[in-house]
């Protein structure tokens, strides 16, 4: 799911912009106490928001855990017991966010395995595959969306600019079964090219031989992130740069006779950059929820697809655990890039 | 409203049209939905539903294009055309649908978080912030898992994790129309909160609402058929139904290319056309980057 | 920024184009001259620990790497030995003896009926023990090893079914040293165990792998190794078998099954499955003291009413569309026909086919008008025949199966729309509260029916407060229940198999449940690379299944050709889409790095533990 793209600078701008009810003298400590704070009134509300939401489930999990294996009404008590069913509200709600602070996030009911250690094998993974698949969508995303600005109204602009607005027009499950059966399976004449589940092959060998094939493994699925994630960050990129070009200085610099590729690199990309840079990270849950996708496509065995396994079960404790974390996650990254941006921009510290 | 609002209204609209039609890929956008509106509306006049009742299918499994089977069968017999056609009805109405939602939660925070200050807007931003950094697919997820799938769970659960940037990109342009020296009489002779945030902000941020609102559809398409392949689903044939189901029935190694393009095409087709539409509003209706494209 | 790019895209051709060579390599000699079979499956291992484990591949994984009191004999799957050489028991039926074999574990120590007696007291004393096979000790009384070789079993009233236990035996020297049963995950390879294989290593939600146990005392298997490949996604495991991957996968879904078909390597094998799909009704539900319970329309309570929607059900077009064609329709009940022995039918007269006509006026005669909208009624006009399908999420054929009754539904009158519930709404309101008018169910029915049974008996009907039983149909009937507890004292088998029968039967006619189809077990795998496998039951050509039986023969008498892997099969013809793959590629490569340092840190903390 998709925050539309072309509000995203207007946004990004009134997050951290100028002309906020922030005084001036607040120094970049304070600022970054009060981002702080927010984070945690916000991680806060993650935690209240998850424990009520997981209560309005209608259903009994004990029946569900048990479901397929018939157990006398004693077993059933006993399982009840066993899970903390059968207290008040208020102080199951007590227990949960004691526990939880406590970074105890519950037992799942499918693994019979607390969920800590699930999230804990999970993460790698998941971080492998964000990680590297944003990185190539920043950077591609970055540098077409420069070159775009650069040549604005020309035809690569309106080549680059179309492709990433087709891309990100195209559903990322779907994109993906496509390269699955294309360049996974095979189709036709053309044999399969990559494998087609997981992160690595059952045989791998150690040490480079091993990098070697997670890094096959990671072809498709990667491939797949980057491609509908890439568009945002060059169109942002892409119209950042060009509210940069239109300001008076790089006229000037170019008035001055400095070359066009000078001006571009030490004064217009760098300005330009900071909001994109922002936006990354402000946006990182929708790379999460391509990931989802993509993991439950290809097997990759993340938190996506622990988290997709958890709906279908459905394992409740698996998926509020899943979802806690996945939210506190983002919310941290996001507090530390609007406390890195403000300390980076003169313009919004100077404010 | 007086004869005068009116005729500068149109003359307003007169001209985002002269506008909007230099937008090239603005204009094919909005043909090419215009098209899809169309075959969705007239599509129970010009089909037979019964085509979609399994039990009175006429096609053999799975079969390729022909010529009674334009976009050829799915696993049951039924035609993909008329699935498509029918499933457009569902897809667009849940895409415009959660749109209005979150376009209605997004307005009325945002333009309340504008025009109030201290604590209530305070508050306001908060929780905007919050929904706006978490991420809406996972969220949407766990809301459509808990509440059970139905067309309105799934409007609901689109909507009410989509609304986060309206309400931002909404108190920026509050924010900027207050700021003029108008409001400032119209406050001075005595203008209540309601009457200046209907009267004089609402009609200058409404534009921007709607350009907004028609990227908010092409999201809220894609993930409606992300939500479905996923396992949420509105029990209703939509695109994102038909994808679904040419995953489950293996239309994939079946050889079933149909089955798989057809839909997925389309969900391309018309989100590309509501992200252009949308793109072409903004740089007629946003100052801003009115200015860029110079 | 765009020569950096270049230089990276040139590094990652460079590695992308040296990897499978390097991989094949590095393979080479450790699979040469080595006997490998890979099973793919549709399900990861939820845990090790037998005594936790529910899912189906964790229980398969069981049966192929211990021994069980007895194992289903396979080619008539009747009882056999397996630990126990023999056994009799007590002429009132309460009293088991077993004479357990002379074995080691794959440590080297004796196995010895104390090894199964801890086994069974542990779950009988230790709730968190339970979880993965609690109920089949609920009727021991006593379990003791008077000696090294004799095991004693005492039960509260005889049971039929004490010769198909499903519980692996443990071996007592490493298992008491567990702690807490509910948290321990028996991760330590290789494990002790005894039976055709041992677990050698176990990559969670990737694979697990399996060497043969050379002390196995039906012998070492022919293979050296056997390996268990995760798939999350059904489609990319088909894709894995035709690239050669995977070398068997079973209980496959039609659609996947059909795509094995054109490939001169891969044998399509269908044989009759052990599952049955039926319907439950809602036919006035009641709890276990007999009060109604839940909001089950009031027209089912009527039986005519129950056999006209039987009669309404075309159980052909849903094998034909449903399962295409691979599934055989149910004439009978809740045992399926591959149980011969105990598999009933209803011919003649009995038998109730596909007839609209007849439906309708079956409706007719018993006052139900149809409305102008073609919608009946009941006979005291009040309410419309207008009924709920529930089914579950994330189930294709359950939800093809519901647009087909829909359409036949609507013919004779009746509306049915379908509700989509997650297993827990939908065990809940299917199994407790009764919140439903038709539902879909089934049952995978064990060599020995007694389970299924009953599930359909009044004491399985919940609680008065509302807490499940484990029913199946909230049925309560006398005749069901007087032939329940005659079978179950009945140690004649014939005439057990009879009562079980009319049991049967009496579901048949008073059409609590309705039967559908039993789907077959459908499975595939390429000839290529198992040169002999021996199904269960292996008597009559293609009968027997391969995969998720009750017992691991077939996997025992695998048999393949000695020659390197199939990771081979990727080696070839990289070059045309690895283009496409490059740019990725080659950063891919760096994040690598980055990940493996991590991996690095986290395999010497697991070492330390």
């Amino acid at each position: 799911m998709a925050t539309p793209l072309e509000t995203e600078p207007a946004a990004v701008q009134t997050a951290a912009g100028p002309g906020e009810d922030r005084p001036a003298y607040r120094g970049t400590l304070r600022y970054a106490l009060t981002k702080l704070g927010g984070a945690l009134l916000s991680i806060g509300m993650v935690i209240v928001a998850t424990f009520f939401l997981f209560r309005l489930i209608p259903g009994d999990p004990v029946i569900a855990y048990t479901r397929d294996v018939p157990l006398s009404p004693d077993q059933i008590e006993l399982l009840r017991r066993q899970m903390g069913l059968d207290k008040p509200l208020m102080q199951q709600f007590a227990d949960f966010v004691l526990r939880t602070l406590q970074f105890d996030l519950g037992t799942s009911y499918e693994y019979k395995r607390p969920v800590t250690d699930l999230i804990g094998e999970r993460v790698g993974p998941t971080l492998l595959l964000t990680g590297v698949g944003l990185f190539i969508a920043v950077s591609l995303g970055l540098w077409q969306g420069t070159r775009a600005a650069w040549h604005h109204g020309g035809r690569l602009d309106r080549f680059s600019t179309g492709v990433s607005l087709v891309l990100w027009s195209v559903p990322t499950f779907w994109l993906g079964l496509l390269l699955l059966m294309v360049l996974g399976a095979g189709i036709g004449p053309i044999p399969g090219l990559f494998p087609t589940r997981g992160m690595e092959s059952v045989d791998a060998p150690d040490g480079f031989g091993y990098v070697l094939d997670v890094a096959h493994h990671m072809v498709l699925p990667c491939l797949t992130l980057v491609a509908v994630v890439y568009a945002q960050y060059l169109l942002v990129m892409r119209s950042s740069l060009l509210d940069e070009i239109g300001q008076d200085y790089v006229t000037t610099a170019r008035a001055k006779g400095l070359r066009d590729d000078m001006v571009r690199r030490r004064h217009a990309i760098p300005n330009a950059l900071l909001p994109t840079v922002t936006l990354v990270f402000i946006h990182i849950g929708f790379v999460v929820g391509g990931a989802v996708s993509v993991e439950t496509v290809y097997s990759w065995p993340g938190l996506g697809l622990l988290f997709y396994e958890a709906i279908k079960g459905p394992d409740f404790a698996v998926m509020q655990g899943t979802f806690m974390v996945v939210c506190v996650a983002v919310i941290i990254m996001n507090t530390l890039a609007d406390v890195a941006y403000h300390v980076l921009d003169p313009r919004v510290r100077s404010a | 409203m007086s004869a005068v609002t009116w005729a500068r209204r149109r003359s307003a609209l007169a001209r985002f049209w002269q506008q909007y039609r230099r937008q090239r890929a603005g204009v094919v956008g909005a043909v090419v939905l215009l098209v899809f509106v169309v075959l969705a509306v007239i599509t129970p006049l010009i089909t037979d539903r019964t085509g979609m009742d399994v039990t009175k299918a006429t096609g053999d499994k799975m079969a390729p294009p022909s010529l009674e089977f334009l976009l050829g069968t799915d696993e049951s017999g039924r035609s993909i055309l008329l699935m498509i056609l029918w499933g457009s009805r569902v897809s667009l109405l849940i895409g415009f649908l959660s749109a209005l939602l979150s376009m209605v939660i997004g307005t009325v925070v945002g333009i309340a978080a504008g025009h109030f200050r201290g604590w209530a807007s305070a508050t306001l931003m908060r929780i905007t912030d919050w929904f706006l950094v978490l991420p809406s697919l996972v969220l949407a997820l766990v809301l459509s898992a808990i509440l059970g799938g139905s067309t309105s769970t799934i409007i609901l659960a689109i909507g009410i994790t989509s609304w986060a940037s309206t309400a931002r990109l909404i108190r920026a342009q509050t924010l900027a129309v207050e700021a003029r020296p108008y409001i400032e009489r119209s406050k001075a002779l005595g203008a209540g909160h309601w009457h200046v945030m209907t009267r004089h902000v609402l009609p200058n941020v409404a534009p921007l609402v709607l350009a907004n609102t028609t990227l908010q559809v092409a999201s809220a398409i894609v993930a409606e058929s992300t939500l479905a392949f996923l396992g949420a689903d509105s029990g209703q044939a939509s695109w994102g139904q038909l994808l679904r189901g040419s995953y489950d029935w293996g239309a994939a190694t079946a050889g079933a290319w149909w089955y798989i393009l057809a839909p997925g095409l389309c969900i391309v087709a018309v989100v590309l056309a509501f992200t252009l539409c949308g793109r072409a509003m903004e740089a007629v209706l946003n100052p801003r980057l009115r200015g860029v494209s110079r | 920024m765009g020569k950096w790019l270049a230089r990276l895209t040139a590094l990652g051709v460079a590695l992308v184009l040296a990897a499978p060579v390097t991989a094949a390599q590095a393979a080479d000699p450790a699979t040469t001259g080595k006997k490998t079979v890979r099973i793919g499956s549709i399900q990861s291992v939820d845990s090790m620990n037998p005594f936790l484990a529910v899912r189906l591949i964790a229980g398969q994984l069981q049966r192929w790497t211990y021994m069980f009191l007895t194992a289903p004999d396979p080619k008539t799957l009747k009882p056999g030995p397996d630990l126990a050489e023999s056994w009799e028991s007590s002429d009132d039926g309460l009293t088991w003896t077993f004479k357990i074999r002379q074995a080691k574990w794959s440590d080297g120590q004796p196995v010895t009926a104390h090894d199964a007696a801890w086994t069974f007291n542990k779950i009988m004393t230790d709730d968190a023990a339970k979880t993965g096979n609690g109920p089949a000790v609920e009727n021991f009384e006593t379990v003791t090893a008077t000696d090294d070789r004799t095991l004693v079993i005492k039960t509260k009233a005889p049971q039929a079914s004490m010769l198909s236990n499903p519980i692996p035996i443990v071996p007592k020297h490493i298992w008491e040293k567990v702690g807490d049963m509910a948290t321990f995950e028996n991760e330590t390879y290789p494990a002790v165990t005894n039976g055709a294989y041992i677990p050698i290593e176990h990559k969670k939600d990737n694979y697990v792998k399996l060497k043969a146990n050379p002390d196995y005392w039906q012998g070492k298997p022919k293979i050296d190794e056997l390996q268990v490949i995760f798939y999350e996604n059904p489609e990319a495991a088909i894709a894995g078998l035709k690239k050669g991957d995977i070398d068997l996968i079973g209980r496959l879904a039609a659609p996947q099954f059909e795509a094995g078909a054109g490939d001169p390597n891969i044998v399509q094998w269908n044989t009759p499955g052990r599952r049955a799909a039926y319907l439950q009704i809602n036919h006035g539900a009641t709890t276990s003291d007999d009060k109604e319970i839940g909001d089950g329309h009031p027209a089912l309570k009527d039986p005519k009413v129950r056999q006209a929607i039987h009669h309404a059900i075309d159980k052909q077009a849903l094998v034909d569309q449903v399962q295409n064609g691979l599934a055989v329709p149910a004439n009978g009940s809740i045992v399926p026909p591959m149980y011969t022995d105990f598999f009933w039918e209803a011919t003649g007269a009995d038998k109730i086919s596909f007839d609209l006509a007849k439906a309708n006026q079956i409706l007719d005669e018993a006052g139900y008008k149809k409305g102008d909208d073609g919608v009946r009624t009941m006979p005291d006009g009040k309410r419309k025949l207008e009924m709920r399908f529930s089914i579950h999420t994330d189930t294709p054929t359950e939800d093809k199966l519901a647009q087909f009754l829909t359409g036949w539904f609507k013919e004779i009158g009746i509306t049915l729309t379908t509700r989509k519930l997650d297993s827990n709404k939908f065990t809940e309101e299917t199994g407790s509260t009764a919140l439903f008018d038709i539902a879909i169910s089934g049952w995978s029915v064990n060599p020995d029916p007694e389970e299924v049974l009953a599930t359909h008996l009044c004491s399985r009907r919940p609680t008065p407060t509302g807490e499940g039983g484990g029913t199946e149909s909230f049925y309560c009937d006398k005749q069901y229940e007087d032939l329940y507890q005659s079978q179950l004292k009945e140690l004649d088998a014939t005439k057990r198999a009879d009562m079980i029968k009319q049991m049967q039967q009496r579901l048949y006619t008073d059409a609590p449940v309705i039967a559908i189809y039993y789907p077959n077990n459908l499975e595939l795998y390429r000839k290529d690379r198992i040169t002999s496998i021996t199904p269960i039951p292996a008597g009559k050509q293609g009968e027997g299944i391969l995969y998720g039986g009750a017992s691991g023969y077939p996997m025992i008498t695998l048999d393949a050709p000695a020659v390197a892997t199939g990771a081979s099969a990727e080696g070839g013809g990289s070059n045309t889409g690895m283009i496409i793959g490059i740019a990725a590629a080659a950063v891919v490569v760096l994040g690598v790095g980055g990940f493996l340092l991590s991996r690095r840190r986290k395999t010497t903390s697991d070492e330390r533990e």
